[in-house]
This record gives C-alpha cells, sequence and structure tokens, in this order.
C-alpha cells in the first residue's frame, strides 16, 4: 500500500522545483498552471479514488510546507481536488483517459475546485467579488494548467513506466 | 456489530477518510501560528530551499549576476533616498519648518536572490537565499528597487520565507503620500486594496501609496503603489481603493531585506502584533 506512494511522491519534488522556479517564468499575468494537480489527478485516474485523496492530502501538506503558505490550505483544497478526480476512476479507462481530451477537462473541473476552495479556506470574505474572483483567479488557472496537461496526452507511454 | 461497521467501513471508506482528512487540514489552519509548526516548517524549507538554490543558480546568468546585484542596490538605495527625500518635502511643507527631523540612519540594504516562488491565488510567498546567519529576522521588509516586495515571515540559518503583498495574511497600514489618509492595505485574492475608507476621503486614481508611519510592522515610508480606481464609489458609506503595486512580483528575481528593526524591545512588542 505504502508502496504506491513512494513514486509519486518523489515525482512530486521534481515537479514542485519546476512548479516554483520554472513555472514563474512563463506566467501570463500572474496566472501559472499547477503542475502539482495534473500529477495528482494523473495519479488518481490510475489508483482511485481512496488513493487519490490520501495523495491530494500528502502533496497539499508538503506544499504548505516547502512554501510557506498557511499550512492546512492546500491540504483541504488539494484533498478535495484528490477526491473529485477519483470520481473518474474506471478501471477500464484508464489508458482512454490519458489519450483523450477528458483529462484536460478533468483537469480543469479539479483545479476550479482547487482554487475556489484555497481562496475561501485561506481569505473568507464576504466582500470579495465571486463571479471576477472564479473568472481571474480559478477559470483562467484551470484553463492554462488544462493546456499543460496536454503534455501528457502528447508524451503519455504506449507502455506505463510511472 | 463488527460486521455492521465493516460494511459501512466497506460502502463509505472514501467519505470517512475525506471528512477525516478534510478535518485533520482544517485543524492545521488553526495551530498555523504555534512555535512546533513555525519550527517545523523553517525546517522543511530550509532543507528544500537548498536544493532549489541549485537549480535556481543554473538559470541564472551567472557572468551578469554581480554587475546585475550592483545595480540592483545601487537603484534600491536610490529609490529610497528618492522616497525620503519626497517625504521630507511633504512633510517639512506642511509643518513649515517647525519640526526638525532627526536624520535617520543609511538604510542596511541585504542584497538576495529569489529562490522560488508561490504564486499562490491568497498565499504568495517568495524563497530568498538570505537567513538568520546574515542576521535577517522575521518582520523585516523586502523590497526591489520598485517599492515594497512584502515582509520576511520565517528564516532557516540560510534561507527565509517572504510574505509577499499579495498574500492574504499580509495587512499594512497605508496612506496616500498627497492627502495622508491612512488605510489598511490587504490582499483581496484577486487585488491588492485598501478597504473601508469613508466616503469623504480625499483619494484618487494616480495617487502614491505608501507605509504610514503608523505601521506596527514596517517603520519606514516605502513605495507601496499606485491607486488605480475606487470600487463602488456612488453606494454605501466606504470606498474600497484598488491598488497597483510598483513592484511586479512575478517577474522580480532579486530583493534587499532592509535591517529595520531599531530596539529589541520594540521589535518584540510589534512582532506581536504581526504574530497575532
Amino acid at each position: 500500500m505504502l508502496k504506491n506512494y513512494i513514486a509519486p511522491v518523489l515525482l512530486f519534488f521534481v515537479v514542485l522545483i519546476i512548479q516554483i522556479i520554472i513555472v514563474p517564468l512563463i506566467a501570463i499575468q500572474d496566472v501559472v498552471p499547477d503542475l502539482i494537480l495534473i500529477l495528482l489527478v494523473f495519479y488518481t485516474l490510475k489508483n482511485g479514488q481512496l488513493y487519490g485523496t490520501i495523495l491530494g492530502f500528502i502533496f497539499g501538506l508538503l506544499f504548505d510546507l516547502i512554501t510557506g503558505g498557511m499550512i492546512g490550505s492546500a491540504m483541504f483544497s488539494k484533498t478535495l481536488s484528490g477526491f473529485i478526480a477519483g470520481y473518474f476512476y474506471n478501471e477500464n479507462r484508464i489508458h482512454q483517459y490519458y489519450k483523450s481530451l477528458t483529462f484536460p477537462l478533468i483537469i480543469i473541473l479539479c483545479s476550479l475546485i482547487d482554487s475556489v476552495t484555497l481562496t475561501f479556506i485561506s481569505n473568507f470574505d464576504l466582500n470579495v467579488n465571486l463571479f471576477r474572483l472564479i473568472v481571474n483567479k480559478a477559470l483562467f488557472p484551470a484553463i492554462f494548467t488544462a493546456v499543460i496537461s496536454l503534455l501528457v496526452i502528447i508524451f503519455y507511454p504506449k507502455r506505463s513506466y510511472i | 456489530m463488527i460486521r455492521f461497521f465493516r460494511n459501512i467501513w466497506f460502502n463509505f471508506k472514501e467519505y470517512i477518510v475525506l471528512v477525516f482528512l478534510l478535518i485533520i487540514s482544517l485543524s492545521l489552519i488553526s495551530i498555523n501560528d504555534t512555535k512546533s509548526v513555525r519550527n517545523l516548517r523553517t525546517f522543511v524549507f530550509g532543507s528544500f530551499a537548498s536544493i532549489t538554490s541549485i537549480f535556481s543558480d543554473f538559470i541564472n546568468i551567472s557572468n551578469v549576476k554581480e554587475e546585475n546585484n550592483f545595480l540592483h542596490k545601487q537603484n534600491t538605495e536610490l529609490m529610497l533616498q528618492v522616497n525620503r527625500l519626497r517625504e521630507y518635502g511633504i512633510i517639512n511643507e506642511e509643518l513649515k519648518n517647525l519640526l526638525a527631523f532627526k536624520d535617520t540612519s543609511k538604510y542596511d540594504l541585504i542584497f538576495s536572490r529569489v529562490l522560488s516562488k508561490s504564486l499562490s491565488i491568497t498565499q504568495g510567498t517568495f524563497t530568498i537565499d538570505v537567513g538568520l546567519k546574515k542576521d535577517i529576522k522575521p518582520g523585516m521588509p523586502v523590497v526591489d528597487g520598485n517599492g515594497l516586495i512584502g515582509i520576511v515571515y520565517s528564516s532557516s540559518d540560510e534561507f527565509s520565507i517572504v510574505r509577499t503583498l499579495k498574500n492574504t495574511n499580509l495587512k499594512l497600514t497605508v496612506k496616500d503620500e498627497r492627502s495622508r489618509v491612512q488605510g489598511i492595505l490587504k490582499w483581496s485574492g484577486n487585488e491588492l486594496v485598501i478597504t473601508n475608507l469613508p466616503k469623504t476621503s480625499d483619494i484618487k486614481p494616480g495617487d502614491r501609496i505608501i507605509i504610514s508611519e503608523l505601521s506596527t510592522l514596517i517603520n519606514l515610508p516605502l513605495p507601496v503603489g499606485t491607486v488605480t480606481k475606487l470600487i463602488n464609489p456612488e453606494k454605501g458609506i466606504f470606498n474600497d481603493v484598488v491598488i497597483k503595486p510598483f513592484s511586479d512580483l512575478v517577474k522580480v528575481e532579486n530583493v534587499f531585506v532592509i535591517k529595520t528593526i531599531p530596539s529589541k524591545i520594540i521589535n518584540e512588542q510589534e512582532l506581536n502584533f504581526y504574530k497575532n
């Protein structure tokens, strides 16, 4: 059981380095893709809802600790995102997901949930214009993340190594 | 009975685990600023930052680094000097030379590279490559050549985490440089705003916003940004004012930490506000 988490956690560190060093260089008006979420959804679709929920929790905890954010905020949002992504788990369609546009669409949904939850958890303010917040800070990053996730479709190997 | 619980677990384990993990997450949010959590965070980010600094070095072009650093430092010093002179000019005009200001000592600037950025929606943080060894302490302001970037939040021996202006936990007392109207600046998750200003406040688009002398976190009149617009000026009794920061937090690569803590006692008292 634990063995299943080692590879994604090791990959998490590699992806996190890219996320915090290279991704800011390709930011468009503050909008950045969330590579951690792509990794989370990738493994959730492969291993199921329970796995995704726990993996989201682990990713969130590590992310909060390393980036100095409010501990618990990314944990909450990533746990929820992993859980939602888990609804799309289907043993018979695992490889089809990574070869079709379903994958970026799941990414968009999970990214929206992740962003909105994170915003509510760390900045609950009734005065904030929710529509603008969702469009500017959730929808655009979600689309950007989905576009980057197309790389998974392009480079997904015919045989599974990861 | 055991069978009953087994059935429940079998049928609802995903939901049980989800609720359990979400409760843990929410509990951790409430103990965020305890000493043990701070120590853990300092240890983890300190360890990880030493790895990211290696990768960060590859990205930065080494041969122009020194020249760049020198120019950045000069630029920042000039910015601070201009800002201080501007501030002195306004105060002198207002008080008609009745007040004599004691000349403040030269700012002690510590150059630092931004190793990594977390461009989160609400929790914007930078990791910089100076820490306790260079006498960097939580609460010290961080600037670049254009203005304020944020405040040092946590430090390990070699590295520090900076809470940027785009962090909902950073709230600063600021003022309009022209009209001297004071307000609280915060990141709404979408934009930088000064909230709940009375309608009668004399504040206009284009006004420069600087740190107020009332600020318990920063005791320098550092430039923050300019007013871009007033939100809902036609209704209610308060205005929210949108600020565009002078510094581009996405592009900034090199920053300076200003060692400004004047005395240990004041420092401790002020940090109490910051920690609470």
